[in-house]
């Protein structure tokens, strides 16, 4: 069970990683650069407000879910690893 | 006004050297596309290298730019730099007045399908906000950093005239001490698709300028050139642009040289024999930079190159069944007088008329 999540949460940060260089237009990073870790505004990957506005678009568009509250939107945001962990969470009744 | 730099991307390259090179050069075959919607059809097109529009140092801040906007960035910055100019920060001396046919179509388009695709609640609003036609000129005065008036015109036929028309003004108003206008268009698979179906494709690759035919050949081609114009006199000055006549001939005044905008791309071209019918040389040189809307902003970089070194260039395809006084050969030359013509399906004429300063 445990591995099946792991597994699936991999799979997420993976997908997660290919929208967010093809979508956000981001130069000179590859998928396989993001770290699931590093910190995705600000210091980190360098996204800005305009790239939040278009993750709650593209969480939507793939996953089917709607993010209203920006306050909850900071945590999820804060990296790869977090955005899959609420990608998983929202997701695995659906699947 | 003066046309103190100049700055071209095109299916060459980038660069008024990059330019004049390519009309040295003359005419090279454009790639061939097969059509996403009928991929048996293969479409020759002078497109613009992915490599041409990628600069770090001048698109850095602005990553999310389309290929439309940043091919206008480009030229527009090559033409400040090219004119050794340096522009007051955060200054209101500079407008930007840019010229399109189709303005950003492509972006347009993914706009409307994501609507389709995904319901207009879950479209990307930063492919909204560049599918918007003055999204390349407030681009251009973002990375420039200046705050001066920003417009952009959008139509089918004569909209780099009509631009033209608006800097001198800005001009000669002293509402700006210089003006960057330029032209841009870009062709995409929505543009592919509408060539192959509504125009005659020359399927040698070759824009024939002087067949003067009712159904003339186009190859789509896309790029942007814009020109820093200024009414005062600078070191790097390339021509004067003197006149600019809409709809009719203005004072006649025979020049040195015609370049004409003939690439297929407006349909019906007869309209150009009577302009033809003159001793004047002609020339044309649309088959460097494919067939486009705004291609008389090409033309007039070329005519600008002309006059400011003193050569004429041949005409890439010569192609004379008309038998017009055609410059066939690139030459040192004496020329005082170029007038770039541009005439539509309709017969409705305009001639950008450029002088050695």
């Amino acid at each position: 069970m445990e591995d099946q999540k792991e597994k699936r949460l991999a799979d997420i940060r993976e997908k997660l990683k290919g929208l967010l260089v093809e979508n956000l237009s981001l130069e000179d990073v590859t998928p396989d650069e993001i770290k699931d870790d590093e910190i995705l505004f600000g210091d980190g990957l360098g996204l800005d407000s305009l790239d939040a506005v278009e993750i709650v678009v593209l969480l939507q568009r793939n996953f089917g879910l709607e993010v209203k509250d920006m306050e909850k939107g900071r945590e999820i945001f804060y990296s790869i690893d977090t955005l899959a962990r609420y990608v998983y969470e929202n997701t695995k009744n659906k699947s | 006004m003066n046309v103190a730099g100049i700055g071209v991307v095109f299916t060459r390259g980038r660069g008024i050297d990059s330019y004049e090179e390519a009309l040295r050069q003359g005419w090279v075959p454009p790639c061939r596309v097969e059509l996403s919607s009928a991929p048996d059809i293969s479409l020759p097109v002078y497109y613009v290298a992915q490599e041409t529009i990628t600069d770090k140092a001048v698109l850095r801040r602005i990553r999310r730019a389309d290929r439309f906007s940043k091919m206008a960035v480009l030229a527009a910055w090559d033409a400040v730099q090219d004119s050794g100019i340096v522009l007051e920060e955060k200054g209101s001396s500079l407008g930007i007045i840019v010229a399109t046919a189709f303005g950003p179509h492509a972006t347009t388009f993914r706009f409307l399908d994501d609507i389709l695709d995904y319901g207009h609640a879950n479209v990307s609003p930063t492919i909204f906000s560049h599918s918007v036609h003055n999204a390349a000129a407030s681009y251009i005065a973002y990375v420039l950093g200046t705050r001066g008036p920003t417009l952009t015109l959008s139509q089918f036929a004569f909209s780099f005239h009509q631009a033209i028309i608006l800097a001198e003004s800005w001009l000669n108003e002293g509402r700006c001490d210089y003006v960057l206008v330029g032209g841009v268009d870009e062709c995409h698979t929505v543009m592919e698709y509408i060539c192959s179906q509504k125009l005659a494709i020359a399927d040698d690759g070759k824009i024939k300028p002087f067949h003067f035919s009712a159904s003339p050949s186009a190859v789509p081609g896309e790029g942007s050139v814009f020109f820093l114009a200024t009414r005062t006199n600078t070191p790097k000055t390339y021509c004067e642009i003197s006149g600019l006549f809409l709809y009719g001939d203005g004072i006649e005044e025979a020049p040195d040289m015609y370049i004409f905008d003939a690439d297929g791309m407006a349909g019906d071209e007869r309209g150009y024999k009577d302009a033809a019918a003159t001793s004047v040389m002609i020339a044309g040189y649309s088959p460097v930079f494919g067939s486009m809307m705004t291609g008389s902003a090409f033309h007039c970089a070329a005519g600008a190159l002309m006059l400011k070194h003193q050569i004429r260039y041949a005409c890439p395809v010569q192609d004379n069944s008309c038998g017009v006084n055609l410059c066939a050969v690139t030459e040192s030359a004496e020329i005082k007088k170029i007038w770039c013509v541009r005439i539509n399906c309709v017969h409705e004429k305009a001639s950008i008329r450029l002088k050695l300063e």
